[in-house]
C-alpha cells in the first residue's frame, strides 16, 4: 500500500506544475454553473417555490456538488490515457513490475485531480454564495460525511473510467464507450436530481452508479439525513467493489491476449 | 487571379479528401465515432423532456425550437470540425513549429494548415442536425436554408478559433484561452437566450458571438427574418478577413522550432 | 550568375525565461522575464547557379534558422535576402514555386498514402496539370529508382526509402534551387550513400542549385564544391572544399591500445594528443606522412586495436573559430 501513496503524492506535486491548466479550467467550469443558474432562476420564478422536492437554493447547489464531482474527475483524460497505455505497449511493461496497473491507474488519477478537488470545490462554494447571497444551513458532521462520500464517488467513477479505457485491448477506440457512460452520468445524474425524472425510472436510477457517483454525495449536502449518510456509503462500498472486478476481469483477459501476440 | 482561387480551391479538397481516407482506414472505428457522436447528442434530448415537462417553454423557446436549436449547434459545430478540425489545433501548430511544412507551399498557409486534418465524429453532429430538422417538421426548403446557415456559422466558429489559435503567436500559453474561447462557443450553443439577461445578453452578441452562430438562425429558420441573414452573413466575412488579417500578421512572428514532428 | 544574396541577414529569438520550482512558475506567469537569443548576426553570402554549397555548423550554430529564412518560413528582423531576385519576406509564394525543400525531421508527406498518391497532390499543390504529373513521375521513377515501392503506402516504407521520397517529392514542380536541411539525419550509411548519390545525380540531370545544411562530414565531403562555416550566427568560414581539405580534413586520428609501452617522439606529420604508456592519441597529417608510416612507428606487433578516424567536423568548426578569434 504504501507505494501506491509514494505515487498519489508524487502525482499531487507534479499536479502543481500546471496550476494555470487548473485556473483556466475554471473559466469553463464557472461557465456552466453561470449557465444553471440562469436556467434555474427562469424556471423558478417564484424562488421559494419547492420544485419535485427541491427550493431553487437547494437545486443550485446539488448542480454546484455534482459539477465539482463531475469537472474534477476529468474522465476524458484519464480514459484517454488508459487507452494510450494499452495502445502504446506501455502496459506491457507495467507487467515486470512489481505493483498492479489497476492500483497505479487510480492512485496516480486520485493524486493529479486532488488539488483540483480543492481548488473547485473552494471555487463552487464562492459562486454558489454569489449566485445566493447564503450558505445552507448544514452542520460540521454533514459536511465530513459529504467530503468523505465525495472522495468515494471519485474513487469509483475514476475505476469505472478505468475499465472503459481498458476496452482498448479490444477495440481500436474506446472514447466513443466513454461519451456515452459520461452523458449517462451527466445527464440523469450530474443535472437533474433522481426526482427529477419519472416514477417508473426512479428506482432503477437508486440502484445505478449514479446512486453512488453523484445522487448519493451532493445529496448529502442538500438533505441531509444519517439515514442517508448510511446508505450512500454502503451503496460506494459495494460500486468500489464492482467496479474494481470489472477493471481486473478485463485488465486480466487483456494481458492474456497481449501474452499471445507477444506485446 | 481566378485561376489562383480555383487552385487553391483544388488543394484544399485534395486536401480534406486525402484527410478523409486517413480517417477511414480502420472502417469500424470511423463508423463508431459517427454513430456514437449521433447517441451522445442525442442523449441531451432527455435534458429537454424533463425541463419541457415542467414547464412548456423554457426562456422564450417552443420544444421545436429547442430542437432547431440543437440542430444548428451540432451542424455549426460539426461543419467546423469536420472540414477545419487543425483550426482547434491551430495554437499547438504554431507552437510546435508545425507551419513549415505550409510555409514552403505556394499556397495559402492558413487553409492548408486548418484543411489538413478532419474530424470523423463531426460528420455524426452534421447528421445529427439533420434528424433535429426531420423531428422539427421543417421543410425541403428549410431544410436547404438550415444548411447554408450551418456553412456561415461553421464559417464562423472556424474563424474565430483561428483569431483564438493565432494568439499563440504573442503568447505561448494562448492554448489554453484558445480552449476555453472555443468552449464558451459550444457551451453557450444549446441553451435558449431567454434565460439569459442584461450584461450577459450583450456579451452573447459581441464578444462571445453565440447570439449570432445560433441564436439569429433560429429566427430565420422559424420566423424566416430576412435582416438576420443578412447580419450573419455581414458578420461572418468581418470575421473571417479579421481571422486571415490576425494570422498572417502573427505569422512574422512565427518562430518555428527544430522539434521532431511527423504527419501520422 | 548568383541566384542566391544574403546581405546583413539577422534573426533574434526572445525565449521567455523560467524559473525553477512553484514560485518561480508563477512568478513568470505574473512578470515574465525574457532572454535575446540572437541566433544569426548578419551574414552574408552569395551562391551561383549550379552550385553545390554545404552549409554548416554545430547543433545551434543557425544553419536552420538561415535555412527557413531562405525559404520562406522564418521572418528576418533585417537584412536582406534575394533568391532568384525574389524576396521571400515579400514574395512566399512565387519563390515556392522557384525552390524545393527536404527537411530531414519534417515530413512533408502523408503518410497513408503511397508516394505515387503524394507526388500527385505535390502536382497540384504546384498547379501541374494532371499529364504533366504523370509524365513527370514516370521520368522521376526512372531515375530514381522508385519502382518497387512506388505503390505502397508511405508509412511501410524504410526511412531510407522514405526520404527518398521526399526528395522526389520536392522535385516534381522542377525547383530550380534546392534546399536541403539534415537530409541524412538518423540514416544508416548504405542509405547515406544512397541519397547522396541522388542528390548529386539531381545536380548533374537538372542542373539545379543545391543548398544543404549537415553536420555530417560525409555529407560534405563527398558532395559540395563549396563549404560554409557558420557558428554562434556568424559566417567563420567561406572557402572551397579544396582548400578545407587542404587544411583540415587530411588529419587523421589514431587511437591505439598497445601491449608494451612504446615511447613515442613527435615528429613531423604527428602530433601526440595522448600518452598513457599502454594507450595512444596521435594526430597524423597526412600531407606529411601516410597513415601506413604512422602505424609502422608504433610497430604493428605490438598493437592490441585500433581505431583510425577522421577528426570529427565539430572539432574542425572550432579550430576553425579559435583562429577566427585569434585574428
Amino acid at each position: 500500500m504504501r507505494k501506491y501513496l509514494f505515487i498519489y503524492k508524487s502525482e499531487v506535486m507534479s499536479s502543481l506544475q500546471y496550476l494555470a491548466n487548473i485556473l483556466f479550467g475554471f473559466l469553463g467550469y464557472f461557465i456552466m454553473l453561470f449557465i444553471f443558474f440562469q436556467l434555474w432562476k427562469y424556471l423558478y420564478s417564484d424562488p421559494d417555490s419547492v420544485m419535485n422536492g427541491y427550493t431553487m437554493a437547494e437545486m443550485v447547489w446539488y448542480v454546484i456538488m455534482t459539477e465539482i464531482l463531475w469537472s474534477t474527475l476529468g474522465g476524458k483524460n484519464l480514459c484517454q490515457k488508459i487507452s494510450n497505455d494499452v495502445k502504446s505497449g506501455n502496459i506491457a511493461y507495467n507487467l515486470c513490475k512489481p505493483y498492479s496497473y489497476i492500483h497505479y491507474a487510480l492512485f496516480s488519477h486520485l493524486g493529479s485531480i486532488t488539488i483540483k478537488a480543492v481548488l473547485y470545490t473552494l471555487l463552487g462554494l464562492v459562486l454558489g454564495f454569489c449566485f445566493l447571497g447564503e450558505f445552507p444551513n448544514i452542520s460540521f458532521l454533514s459536511i465530513l460525511l459529504w467530503i468523505i462520500s465525495s472522495i468515494g464517488s471519485l474513487a469509483i467513477s475514476s475505476l469505472f473510467v478505468i475499465f472503459i479505457g481498458l476496452f482498448s485491448f479490444k477495440i481500436e477506440d474506446a472514447n466513443p464507450f466513454y461519451w456515452v457512460y459520461s452523458k449517462f452520468i451527466l445527464i440523469l445524474g450530474t443535472i437533474f436530481p433522481i426526482e427529477f425524472f419519472p416514477k417508473i425510472l426512479r428506482p432503477i436510477l437508486r440502484y445505478s452508479p449514479i446512486f453512488a457517483t453523484t445522487y448519493g454525495p451532493a445529496n448529502l449536502f442538500v438533505h441531509f439525513s444519517f439515514q442517508n449518510a448510511f446508505r450512500v456509503l454502503i451503496a460506494q462500498f459495494i460500486y468500489l467493489g464492482i467496479a474494481y472486478v470489472l477493471c481486473y476481469f478485463v485488465y486480466q483477459k487483456g494481458v492474456k491476449k497481449l501474452n499471445v501476440n507477444g506485446g | 487571379m481566378l485561376t489562383a482561387v480555383k487552385n487553391q480551391g483544388r488543394v484544399s479538397f485534395l486536401s480534406i479528401k486525402y484527410a478523409l481516407m486517413q480517417e477511414m482506414l480502420n472502417r469500424v472505428t470511423f463508423f463508431t465515432n459517427i454513430l456514437f457522436m449521433i447517441l451522445n447528442n442525442a442523449s441531451f434530448i432527455i435534458q429537454w423532456i424533463v425541463l419541457y415537462s415542467i414547464q412548456n417553454n423554457v426562456g422564450g423557446y417552443t420544444f421545436k425550437q429547442i430542437l432547431l436549436l440543437w440542430g444548428i449547434a451540432a451542424g455549426t459545430y460539426g461543419f467546423s470540425h469536420f472540414f477545419f478540425e487543425n483550426a482547434y489545433d491551430l495554437s499547438q501548430i504554431i507552437n510546435e513549429g508545425k507551419l513549415d511544412a505550409y510555409l514552403v507551399q505556394p499556397k495559402n498557409v492558413l487553409l492548408s494548415s486548418i484543411t489538413s486534418k478532419v474530424k470523423t465524429s463531426a460528420l455524426g453532429d452534421i447528421f445529427y442536425g439533420y434528424i433535429m430538422c426531420f423531428f422539427a417538421g421543417l421543410g425541403v426548403v428549410d431544410i436547404l436554408l438550415f444548411t447554408i446557415l450551418s456553412i456561415i456559422g461553421g464559417i464562423t466558429l472556424t474563424a474565430i478559433a483561428v483569431l483564438l489559435g493565432s494568439l499563440s503567436f504573442w503568447f505561448q500559453k494562448a492554448d489554453m484561452i484558445a480552449e476555453s474561447g472555443n468552449g464558451f462557443m459550444t457551451n453557450f450553443a444549446t441553451y435558449p437566450d431567454g434565460i439569459f439577461k442584461g450584461i450577459v445578453k450583450v456579451l452573447l452578441f459581441t464578444l462571445i458571438p453565440v447570439g449570432i452562430v445560433n441564436y439569429l438562425p433560429i429566427s430565420i429558420l422559424t420566423e424566416h427574418k430576412v435582416e438576420f441573414f443578412f447580419l450573419i452573413f455581414l458578420f461572418m466575412i468581418a470575421i473571417v478577413f479579421f481571422a486571415f488579417f490576425l494570422f498572417y500578421r502573427g505569422l512574422k512572428r512565427y518562430s518555428s522550432s527544430n522539434l521532431m514532428s511527423m504527419r501520422i | 550568375m548568383s541566384v542566391i544574396e544574403v546581405k546583413n541577414l539577422q534573426k533574434t529569438f526572445r525565449v521567455k525565461k523560467k524559473e525553477s520550482g512553484l514560485k518561480g512558475s508563477l512568478k513568470s506567469i505574473i512578470k515574465p522575464t525574457y532572454r535575446q537569443i540572437e541566433a544569426v548576426k548578419g551574414i552574408d553570402f552569395t551562391v551561383s547557379k549550379g552550385e553545390m554549397i554545404a552549409f554548416i555548423g554545430p547543433n545551434g550554430a543557425g544553419k536552420s534558422t538561415t535555412i527557413k529564412m531562405l525559404t520562406g518560413i522564418l521572418y528576418p528582423d533585417s537584412g536582406d535576402i534575394s533568391i532568384l531576385g525574389l524576396d521571400p519576406k515579400k514574395e512566399r509564394k512565387k519563390l515556392a514555386y522557384e525552390i524545393g525543400t527536404v527537411f530531414g525531421q519534417k515530413e512533408q508527406l502523408w503518410t497513408h498514402l503511397t508516394p505515387y498518391d503524394n507526388f500527385k497532390f505535390f502536382g497540384a499543390i504546384y498547379d501541374i496539370p494532371e499529364e504533366v504529373v504523370e509524365r513527370k513521375i514516370q521520368e522521376l521513377k526512372e531515375v530514381f529508382e522508385l519502382e518497387e515501392f512506388l505503390n505502397t503506402p508511405v508509412r511501410n516504407l524504410s526511412l531510407g526509402q522514405r526520404i527518398r521520397c521526399e526528395i522526389v517529392a520536392s522535385l516534381i514542380h522542377e525547383p530550380k534551387i534546392l534546399f536541403l536541411d539534415e537530409p541524412t539525419i538518423g540514416l544508416d550509411p548504405v542509405v547515406k550513400e544512397n541519397i547522396r548519390s541522388l542528390i548529386k545525380r539531381m545536380n548533374k540531370e537538372y542542373k539545379t542549385t543545391i543548398f544543404l545544411t549537415s553536420h555530417d562530414v560525409g555529407d560534405i565531403e563527398k558532395l559540395c564544391k563549396r563549404v560554409i562555416i557558420i557558428n554562434h550566427g556568424e559566417l567563420v568560414l567561406d572557402d572551397t572544399m579544396e582548400n578545407l581539405k587542404y587544411h583540415y580534413l587530411n588529419k587523421k586520428m589514431v587511437e591505439a591500445k598497445m601491449k608494451e609501452k612504446v615511447n613515442l617522439e613527435e615528429e613531423e606529420g604527428i602530433t601526440i594528443l595522448k600518452d598513457k604508456g599502454y594507450n595512444l592519441k596521435i594526430e597524423v597529417d597526412t600531407t606529411l606522412k601516410s597513415v601506413a608510416d604512422a602505424l609502422k612507428l608504433l610497430n604493428p606487433d605490438n598493437i592490441v586495436d585500433i581505431n583510425i578516424s577522421n577528426i570529427p567536423l565539430e572539432n574542425i568548426i572550432t579550430e576553425i573559430y579559435k583562429k577566427e578569434e585569434e585574428k
